[in-house]
């Protein structure tokens, strides 16, 4: 009875500490909090596309977005993994100055073990309850706007879903399990002392000169090696990928571990340039964090060009719905007998050119009527499935009677259901006019715009379908039906491609801002300093923008190399067509929200160690 | 003699309005002639440290008046307490201050590089500095690869090298062991009587104290006695000092 009073007591007191620290750090605990709930709504986000019924659906692609889906979660786990690495060191630094203090003064160390396990998980639970809400809501918001922008056919798409739930849950779960129990162990056994000056000395790295440089040489030529391969995909094939990720990871490795570095010290040791000012404090700064931060730059120049060249292939992706469907054909849309009510809605669009043609059916016969040709060359493209097609244009009723079953069998394809007439012939005027048999009309359209007008076109395609009963996923006359086959495929990456782009982005830029914030309690001292030496306070706010502003761009820059020699890897594929237009859209959007968590960090940072 | 510090009335009261009161600094008053070496001396938590802070523009009094070198130093905000700090004082404290990671030579440089002046006259006011100081051969160290006596000889040589009004210290030997804490004191006293360098120390420590030429002894935060050397050498100062204590601590 009493031994229970007791336990009682002692988890009073432990709920006591735990609350005292909690209220102390209010602020470092909702930047924690905030990152935390982020990383796992994107994770339940990215979940709840494996029960996206577009995914089920569009069956003939199904085999390659599985694998492409299989693969960013892959890349989503090891990133989050990452970045809940460094939020929970971010954690522990807030945290065990304050513990070391209770070990002193007389806690024991298994009860404050079971306190920062007790809170590791209880924060981590919170977060992902938070972030699988927000997600939800995300998810909702997120569905409604693509089915509106992309045409995606989202159709019974629940935001709300039992197994992403339940996977982010286990997900964040196991990993929140292994950081409170590597917290609690680390809290046992490290010295008191340690605990409470966790503060690091930088003691000069010892570097030889000659493998310095040797690394230097290396990091680029693994670099060099790596673009190599992935330009020379398609006759390496998987093999191409495995180089190229060896390469261009151990490559970025080495040269921030050398190269950044000898650029740093060189400066450092230019007396026109280092001593200017707040540069030999900032050049310092930098030499000492660099060394500290190789491998996590190293993973976010590799992370940001996994991201920014998601991003690219998605906006490509986007671009080449419109450039495929367009390529497939000369003409906008096509009307078999169009009714006077859909003439006036065709003569609403903005058209540039109409085309008809006139035919007869006799006894199951098709016979055109060739002057027809001759007034308004017919233009027609092989769809082979590449950008470049085969093309005949202008084709003439002259040319059509020298070829004439090939023709006959091109312009059977226009008339839909095949099964019940057959190719005729050719007729010229007079023998036309006298044919007996039913007269049809077909009218060929080009607009100004296909994918400006596609939604006005729309209700006057479906119903020709079904005037003719076509089948929408093999027709490839109709300019629409093709943009719908093509969009239900590419769509599906380009979103992929979007949201892994945006997701990383958002989580490799927490890395580093968690990274950095960690940092922030002993770097307040230096600036304690400075500011006593009579520093003013623009200049200190200037250095802390210039040093962190550096660690932002450094792993950008490199990251930007990748991505400029990476995407050759889509143009000999073919997978996308023309990868490097209008790059300056995806590296101007990337660039944006990264520089807004610079911005973020930077304020923070300041806020932290600038204050009195 | 023209004063170059001169403290009227000063009063500190720690803690803000719904706190408990500490009062730190009662009312103190004194002045500081050109070229002096000052001492001021006191127990633990008589309000030494409140007071050189308020002196080094760290803390500002809750009352009072501090001039130095002309200047009102509590009215002093933003750049122009910045500018103050960087022209008119130099100051030393116990655990160093020197910044971890730049090298000794770029830790005394970066006084001079905050004033922008061209780097070539900074490199030789370094070497000037460093040899008077006698660190010359440590100047591309790290002050982690540096002893306690060498990195409080650093750390003066960055106070001084902006040619201060006044060199301001918190016991600047306190975490030295006795003959590196000789050793500083000696310089210290070169400096004061060949470059005729003003200078102020904080220090519970007779052996230091006895390096003055003069020594207020606060208590209660107010100044309660002042004990001044005249010819006296500075074993018979340190033992004037010694009685003193006994006689004014009790
Ligand atoms: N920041 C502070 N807040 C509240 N009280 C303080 C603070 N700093 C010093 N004090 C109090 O003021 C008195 C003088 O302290 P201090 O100037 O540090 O003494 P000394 O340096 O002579 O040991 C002490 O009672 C101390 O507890
Ligand atoms: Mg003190």
């Amino acid at each position: 009875m009493k031994l229970k009073v007791l336990k009682a007591n002692g988890e009073k007191m432990t709920l006591k500490l735990a609350l005292s620290g909690l209220k102390n750090h209010l602020k470092d605990y909702f930047i924690l909090f905030s990152g935390l709930t982020i990383s796992a709504a994107i994770f339940y986000m990215f979940q709840t596309l494996a029960a996206n019924p577009l995914f089920l659906k569009s069956n003939t692609y199904l085999l390659s977005i599985v694998v492409i889906f299989n693969l960013g979660t892959f890349l989503l786990a090891i990133i989050t993994f990452a970045y809940l690495n460094y939020a929970n060191n971010f954690l522990i630094n807030l945290r065990s100055r304050i513990y070391a203090m209770y070990l002193m003064l007389g806690a024991k160390s298994r009860k404050i073990a079971q306190l920062i396990f007790l809170e590791t998980i209880v924060i981590g639970l919170l977060a992902v309850l938070a972030g699988i809400v927000c997600g939800i809501i995300l998810t909702q918001l997120i569905s409604r706007l693509l089915i509106r922008q992309l045409d995606l056919s989202l159709i019974h798409y629940s935001p709300w879903n039992n197994q992403a739930i339940l996977v982010t849950l286990i997900f964040f779960l196991v990993i929140f399990v292994f950081f409170a129990l590597k917290n609690a162990r680390k809290l046992v056994y490290t010295p008191i002392l340690k605990l409470l000056n966790q503060e690091k000395t930088p003691v000069r790295a010892h570097k030889n000169p000659l493998l310095w440089g040797g690394e230097i040489i290396a990091g680029i030529v693994l670099l060099a090696i790596g673009y190599w391969a992935l330009a020379h995909l398609d006759i390496l094939n998987i093999k191409g990928i495995f180089v190229a990720i060896i390469t261009i990871v151990s490559g970025s490795y080495f040269v921030f571990d050398s190269l950044f570095l000898a650029i740093v010290q060189n400066l450092q040791h230019r007396p026109n340039f280092a001593l200017k000012r707040l540069h030999s404090f900032t050049l310092g700064q930098l030499n000492f964090r660099l060394r500290d931060l190789t491998k996590l730059l190293a993973m976010i120049s590799i992370m940001f060009a996994l991201a920014l060249g998601a991003i690219t292939a998605g906006i490509g992706f986007h671009r080449d719905i419109a450039t495929i469907t367009n390529v497939c054909s000369d003409y906008d849309f096509i009307l078999h007998d169009p009714s006077t009510r859909e003439l006036d809605q065709v003569n609403n669009l903005k058209l540039t050119d109409t085309s008809v043609y006139h035919y007869k059916v006799a006894s199951n016969k098709v016979y055109w009527l060739v002057d027809d040709f001759d007034l308004k060359p017919f233009n027609y493209v092989i769809p082979n499935g590449s950008f470049n097609p085969i093309k005949y244009s202008h084709v003439t009723g002259k040319q059509m009677l020298k070829d004439k079953n090939k023709w006959l069998s091109i312009l059977q394809s226009y008339l839909g259901d095949a099964s019940t007439i057959l190719p005729g012939g050719f007729l010229p005027k007079k023998e036309f006019q006298t044919k007996t048999g039913k007269e049809h009309t077909i009218n060929l359209y080009v607009l100004k715009n296909f994918m400006a007008e596609k939604n006005q076109i729309k209700p006057l395609v479906l119903a020709d379908n079904k005037k003719i009963k076509l089948d929408v996923n093999r027709d490839s006359t109709q300019k629409y039906n093709i943009f719908f086959v093509i969009n239900g495929m590419l769509s599906g990456f380009e979103f992929m491609g979007l949201f892994l782009g945006i997701a990383f982005l958002a989580m490799l830029a927490s890395c580093l801002m968690f990274k950095i914030l960690s940092g922030a309690n002993n770097d307040m001292h230096r600036y304690q300093i400075l500011k006593q030496i009579g520093t003013r306070h623009q200049l200190l706010e200037y250095s802390i923008a210039q040093e962190i502003g550096t660690i932002f761009l450094l792993p950008a820059l490199l990251g930007i190399v990748h991505v400029l020699f990476g995407l050759q890897m889509f143009k000999v594929t073919t997978l996308i067509h023309e990868p490097y237009k209008n790059l300056i859209i995806p590296i101007g959007i990337f660039l944006v929200l990264y520089a807004f968590y610079y911005l973020i960090t930077d304020f923070i940072y300041q806020k932290k160690v600038l204050r009195k | 003699m023209t004063s170059i510090v001169a403290v009227q009335q000063v009063k500190k009261v720690y803690g803000k309005v719904h706190e408990e009161k500490t009062v730190a600094l009662k009312d103190v008053n004194f002045q500081v002639e050109t070229g002096e070496f000052i001492g001021i001396m006191g127990a633990s938590g008589s309000g030494k440290s409140t007071l050189l802070n308020i002196l080094s523009t760290i803390d500002r009094p809750t009352s009072g008046q501090v001039l130095i070198n002309g200047y009102d130093i509590t009215k002093l905000r933003g750049n122009k307490l910045s500018d103050f700090r960087a022209h008119q004082i130099g100051f030393i404290f116990q655990d160093f201050n020197l910044l971890e990671d730049l090298t000794v030579e770029e830790n005394i440089a970066l006084p001079l590089s905050l004033q922008e002046m061209n780097p070539k006259r900074i490199k030789a006011l370094v070497i000037l500095i460093s040899k008077k100081l006698s660190i010359s051969s440590i100047l591309k160290k790290y002050p982690a690869e540096i002893s306690g006596g060498q990195k409080q000889r650093a750390a003066a040589a960055r106070a001084l090298i902006t040619k201060p009004a006044i060199l301001l210290g918190d016991e600047p030997t306190g975490s030295l062991d006795s003959s590196s804490a000789r050793e500083l004191l000696n310089t210290m006293t070169n400096l004061n009587q060949k470059d005729k360098i003003s200078i102020l120390l904080v220090t519970h420590d007779p052996v230091s104290a006895s390096f003055c030429q003069r020594i207020l002894f606060i208590k209660d935060g107010v100044i309660g006695k002042e004990l001044r050397r005249n010819n006296l050498d500075r074993i018979s100062f340190y033992h004037q000092i010694l009685n003193e204590i006994e006689s004014f601590e009790s």
